[in-house]
């Protein structure tokens, strides 16, 4: 971006890997802990990059940090006011159309993550307001190396705890080679009750 | 006499109260409900049904051109008593709320969410100057997710959830004799039954299945039940 005097501003970006897939007890989401200016130097290497939207939903964030806090403060905000204007919670296609449309002209692709009646849920949302549901998804710019890991060893039925193996490992094979990704995993494990955000150094402390 | 006055003075705005916390312009407005036909929904177990009475002013009226009975999406009709050009504004807000719940949430509007939004926009024109209430009032029936709901809205724009309701002429008899005939076990086609012998059992003898219009709604959706079929339930 051009500032005032004409030289490039760096604009905080979460560089990112962020992953999602759906367990047999719920839904996991994971991601790494770097921001970074333009993916060339480390602004922040102890990011939260998964935040909870709903009583039994999540998202990742990457691209622009700013257009993510935006994103996740308005679909926080829409989930909340549902609740309260009709006494049931927003189901996940609600909420993912929603999302689809908060998202769309900006510059992020989160990963939304959900349980609802109709059981575990995982969408990626693109910036052109696409929403698109799979089994498990990875996003940001080391994702092509999270989705090698993920292809090989995601299987339907995980328990929660294989499944935050898996998600964490992806995670962490993506910061061995994509500059823009690392300083350990964040996962958030998702129930239809709860879901619970923890922080870990390597993928062997997830479960 | 100064009652009078005061009368003539509170009642020129809707917004305005009068003395003793009444607002009269909605209170006509229930009045011109009262005017018009009556409309009776019932709720089954598998659906609901809605059922209007048809007057027919002149034999060569096309009974086909009175609306009451009105699909608003899939799974939700509504059926009108009062002003009919006042409900089809509402009758129109409604099939905009149900495409834009369509549109924001993909999923459709229970019938609950269809009526609390019918009547915040109800309430409205009882609240805002220049203008007047809605001189009509709705029954909402719908069955979404399995359940057949059934609301009640009126030009005050507060609702209530009914197993069995009636509103315009005669009404209140109507209702008593649901209260004593409803059994809330029927499917769609007892309440058909009841809803139509209710509307038709207020009348004198004139009336017949050309002057009922009747709906369903049930898992398939709505659908307006033709001359022959309406035959057959009296």
């Amino acid at each position: 971006m051009q500032s005032n005097d004409g030289s490039e501003t760096q604009i905080q970006k979460t560089g990112t890997t962020t992953v999602g897939l759906v367990t047999a007890d719920g839904v996991v989401l994971a991601a790494d802990r770097r921001a970074s200016l333009g993916g060339k130097f480390v602004s922040n290497k102890q990011a939260i990059k998964i935040e909870q939207v709903h009583p039994s939903a999540a998202v990742t964030m990457s691209g622009s940090v700013g257009g993510a806090q935006s994103f996740i403060r308005q679909l926080r905000s829409t989930a909340n006011l549902y609740e309260a204007r009709r006494g049931e919670q927003m189901g996940m296609d609600a909420l993912a159309q929603t999302a689809g449309r908060l998202l769309r002209g900006t510059r992020s692709m989160p990963v939304l993550g959900g349980v609802d009646e109709s059981g575990p849920r995982i969408f990626s949302i693109d910036p052109a307001g696409g929403v698109t549901e799979a089994p498990y998804t990875a996003s940001g710019s080391g994702m092509q190396l999270a989705i090698g890991v993920l292809e090989g060893r995601f299987e339907e039925g995980l328990s929660m705890d294989e499944g935050a193996t898996v998600a964490a490992k992806a995670v962490e094979s993506a910061t061995e080679r994509d500059t823009a990704s690392g300083n350990g995993i964040t996962v958030a494990r998702i129930t239809s009750e709860n879901v619970m955000i923890d922080s870990y150094t390597e993928s062997t402390e997830v479960a | 006499m100064r009652g009078q006055d005061d009368r003539q003075a509170y009642d020129r705005g809707t917004s305005l109260f009068s003395p003793d916390g009444r607002l009269y312009q909605v209170e006509y407005a229930r009045e011109a409900v009262r005017r018009g036909g009556a409309s009776v929904g019932v709720r089954a177990t598998d659906g609901v049904v809605l059922a209007a009475e048809r007057r027919i002013r002149s034999p060569l009226l096309e009974p086909r051109s009175i609306e009451k009975l009105h699909k608003i999406d899939e799974h939700n009709g509504v059926a009108s008593a009062g002003h009919v050009a006042d409900a089809r504004q509402l009758v129109e807000e409604a099939r905009q709320t149900a495409q834009i719940e369509r549109l924001s949430y993909d999923q459709p509007i229970s019938p609950e969410q269809l009526t609390s939004e019918i009547s915040e926009h109800i309430q409205e024109f009882t609240q805002a100057g220049h203008t007047r209430p809605f001189g009509a009032a709705l029954l909402v029936g719908g069955y979404v997710d399995g359940r057949p709901q059934l609301f009640e809205t009126d030009p005050s724009g507060t609702s209530y959830e009914w197993q069995a309701i009636a509103i315009g002429g005669s009404s209140d008899e109507i209702e008593s004799t649901l209260e004593t005939e409803y059994d809330p076990e029927v499917n769609t086609d007892e309440a058909a039954e009841l809803a139509v012998s209710v509307l038709l059992d207020d009348e004198d003898d004139s009336m017949d299945a050309e002057n009922v219009s009747v709906a369903v709604i049930d898992e398939d959706g709505f659908r307006t039940l033709d001359r022959d079929a309406v035959e057959a339930l009296v």
